[in-house]
């Protein structure tokens, strides 16, 4: 009974906050609007990706084929059926993100049987080269647009935003109930160990497919609604950058983490976002920071590796590293600012990137296992949080 | 889509060819890092990238500048460039090593592989602040002194084949012809309004015109008909520079005793620790070397193909081309670098041939997955099994 009602509640939980989402957006305008949207569509794609690297082990760093792969049926099927459609536009958006997953999944279990022989930094550079292959195919076809791009059918106006909070709750429930239970296990299985699980009797071949084949669905879905969202759609969207992103995201989050992939997914999209409004950071600055970086992570890694003292001394020390860093970067950058090649400024929206590759620097060097390692949200942990003693479950993954 | 056209290929397998030097360069880097680290060194096309760069600026400070160029190029200068842009990559290669990759060692290869990526984005956008805010630059092609824009100064032609003479007379004939129907119809619309022409005029209009055709299509096969071979002379001695380089790598690694330690290493790490082999110093040297040469392709990609512009995303194909080579060839083996190099140049060209230019990036990676799939060992390389 209990059971029922712990889903019981994770279900009105997700549903609400779908709701919630919705009724908040419909006040702002269609700018920040298409960013919520955005931000639901990178939440699918982060999770998505955390199923095929995370859960299943297998390193791909092409994930933006999948969505473009979504993206394109999408918007080619818009313009060729949708003078013929007569319906509701969220069936249509609908039908669009289920034709845009299945031919990302036809996409994605082509990958995946290359994944059959190959492994690790491999597996990793075929994925590349198949993101790349997607995208220059498609930029040599006359009737998608070549480089020129698309123009997507139908314009709206309105903003997808509950249908894109329904696929990431959709997309984030699959992959949790898939890790909940016994279908879950032979991924966690083949990720630990390939010849060990297939030796128990795990179809290894099968597990890597469809990991493939349903994290490229969710790609994809979501690639359809991006098309639509967007009103054109180019193939420049859709190069290695965006794979790297969302790669970045994951492993932020913690290889295997759903709630850790959601969550970086949020925080790598919206902290660059802000960075656009920066209109200028000082070039000193910004060496200053590089430093300030390096001089905390080497400072923290000493901690790690050297010191072994009470977890409290240890945090301090942390802390104290990372404060060092800060003062040290500040007045290292008053010293460069008076140099004359440095005195200029950049735009925030520059260093979007920079960021996110400092992060997957900084990460590996300091916690290579992510934010939340395996670690996932429960309702156990909410009412520990308050104060509530709850039985411990075991954790999958 | 272009015809296929034979007279055309023995041109395109020598650019093919000269291209491919420059991916052979770039491979060895790969192939030698990963033989010894057992690591894809995901930052090398961005060492390449900074090695344009450093060419770019070396040539600037010797007075080829975009704003007041000298006009005669120097031995010289190119050679600087040269020095300079291997100097300033090994140094970098090291750096990157000593900071991003070695504090990695330990971990699992993953997070090594994910370093390397971060590396090289932090390169790509880190660059375009610090770099000429990205803006694309070119360096001067007349800092090398055979660079002429005239080709027949410009380049090393060799003949193949004369134009068929049946041919040019053919050509001929239609040109008389050709001459005849214009003159009449030239008399014939004198004075005339160009917009309103009388019907017998605009006939003997549109037989001009059949001829001229017909003359264009016979000169163009009779020119077709001839197989020349255009070599520009800088990518012949970036050809040269790239052979001796080669050579000069295959002793240090074959004779030498940090060749010999090198090879110690990339079979066993901790035997080599053990025979006394100084593993840290070793890797470095290993990406030293590797940077340099990858180095030396970037200053000669910059300044012998003309009209190549300078980005920070400069290195990101090469880088992943040369990759390609690498495990082509057989990823770890030194000869097997090369060839795989010269082969992906041939094979882009060959795609550029047939009619596809669009999918000329495409190939690459259409031939590494044929490779892993067929022969994961590379060419060059051996198949081994793994063993549990």
């Amino acid at each position: 009974m209990k059971f029922w009602g712990v889903r019981a509640v994770s279900i009105v939980a997700a549903f609400l906050l779908c709701f919630v989402l919705e009724k908040a957006s419909r006040g702002l305008d269609s700018f920040t609007q298409q960013l919520i949207v955005f931000m639901g569509l990178y939440v699918t794609l982060a999770v998505s990706l955390n199923l095929i690297n995370g859960i299943t082990g297998q390193f791909s760093i092409g994930h933006a084929a999948f969505y473009q792969v979504g993206a394109y049926t999408s918007a080619y099927l818009g313009i060729t059926l949708f003078p013929k459609f007569h319906g509701n536009l969220f069936v249509w958006l609908l039908l669009m993100s289920i034709a845009g997953g299945v031919t990302a999944a036809i996409a994605g279990f082509v990958v995946g049987l290359p994944s059959l022989r190959l492994k690790g930094d491999y597996l990793a550079i075929v994925t590349l080269g198949f993101g790349e292959i997607v995208r220059i195919v498609i930029q040599n076809q006359k009737a998608l647009g070549e480089s020129g791009g698309m123009d997507v059918k139908p314009h709206t106006t309105e903003q997808p935003v509950m249908f894109v909070a329904l696929l990431a709750v959709l997309c984030i429930a699959v992959c949790r109930n898939l890790l909940k239970t016994a279908h879950g296990l032979p991924f966690l299985a083949v990720r630990e160990d390939e010849v060990a699980s297939s030796a128990m009797g795990v179809n290894v071949t099968a597990t890597k497919v469809i990991a493939f084949t349903l994290g490229s669905a969710f790609a994809g879905a979501a690639g359809a609604v991006y098309a639509n969202s967007l009103g054109a759609i180019n193939p420049d969207l859709f190069r290695s950058d965006l794979s790297i992103l969302v790669l970045s995201m994951v492993v932020l989050g913690g290889t295997g983490s759903i709630t850790g992939s959601a969550l970086a997914a949020i925080a790598l999209f919206y902290i660059p976002e802000k960075m656009r409004d920066i209109t200028d950071v000082r070039l000193s600055l910004i060496l200053g920071g590089l430093l300030a970086v390096g001089l905390g992570v080497s400072a923290i890694r000493y901690v790690t590796n050297h010191v072994h003292k009470a977890p409290l001394v240890r945090a301090g020390l942390y802390l104290a590293s990372i404060v060092g860093g800060v003062i040290i970067a500040e007045i290292f950058a008053a010293g460069l600012g008076k140099v004359p090649a440095l005195a200029g400024n950049v735009a925030g929206a520059k260093l979007r990137l920079v960021v996110s590759a400092v992060v997957l620097i900084v990460l590996m060097l300091v916690r290579p296992q992510g934010v939340f390692a395996h670690h996932e949200f429960s309702w156990s942990w909410v009412a520990r949080l308050f104060g509530r003693k709850a039985p411990t479950t075991e954790v999958a993954a | 889509m272009a015809a296929v056209d034979f007279s055309t290929l023995p041109q395109q397998l020598v650019t093919g060819l000269l291209i491919g030097a420059i991916y052979a360069l770039v491979a060895l880097g790969y192939t030698m890092v990963y033989g010894v680290l057992k690591l894809i060194n995901f930052a090398h096309g961005e060492v390449f990238m900074l090695g344009a760069y450093a060419t770019l600026f070396i040539s600037w400070s010797l007075g080829y500048t975009p704003a007041n160029s000298l006009t005669n190029g120097s031995w010289g200068a190119l050679a600087l460039m040269l020095v300079g842009s291997m100097a300033v990559c090994g140094i970098i290669g090291a750096l990157i090593e000593r900071l991003a990759y070695r504090p990695m060692r330990s971990q699992a290869r993953i997070s090594s592989l994910i370093t390397a990526i971060g590396v090289s984005l932090l390169l790509q956008y880190g660059g375009q602040i610090f770099l000429l805010e990205g803006k694309p630059q070119n360096v001067d092609p007349k800092v090398s002194p055979v660079y002429s824009q005239d080709p027949i100064k410009g380049n090393f032609s060799v003949h193949l084949r004369p134009a068929d003479p049946k041919l040019i007379e053919a050509a001929n004939a239609l040109k008389g012809q050709m001459e005849s129907t214009k003159a009449a119809f030239d008399a014939a619309s004198k004075g005339k309004d160009a917009f309103n022409l009388p019907d017998d005029v605009k006939k003997l209009r549109s037989s001009a015109q059949d001829a001229e055709r017909a003359y264009n299509d016979a000169s163009g096969k009779a020119d077709n008909s001839a197989i020349d071979v255009n070599l520009p002379k800088g990518q012949v001695i970036m050809l040269g520079t790239t052979l001796v380089l080669m050579a000069a790598l295959t002793y240090l690694v074959l004779y030498t005793k940090q060749g010999r330690a090198m090879r110690a290493v990339s079979q066993d790490f901790d035997a080599a620790a053990l025979m006394g082999i100084n593993v840290n110093s070793i890797i470095t040297f290993t990406f030293v070397l590797g940077s340099a040469l990858a180095g030396a392709g970037a200053m000669m990609a910059a300044t012998f193909q003309s009209g190549t512009k300078i980005d920070t995303f400069f290195g990101v194909l090469p880088g992943l081309k040369a990759f390609v080579a690498a495990v082509f060839g057989g990823i770890g083996n030194i000869p097997g670098a090369v060839l795989g190099g010269l082969l992906m140049g041939i094979a882009e060209n060959l795609v550029i041939w047939a009619g596809f230019p669009g999918y000329k990036d495409a190939i690459a990676f259409v031939v590494l997955i044929a490779v892993l799939m067929f022969r994961p060992g590379g060419l060059l390389g051996s198949n081994k099994v793994e063993k549990v």
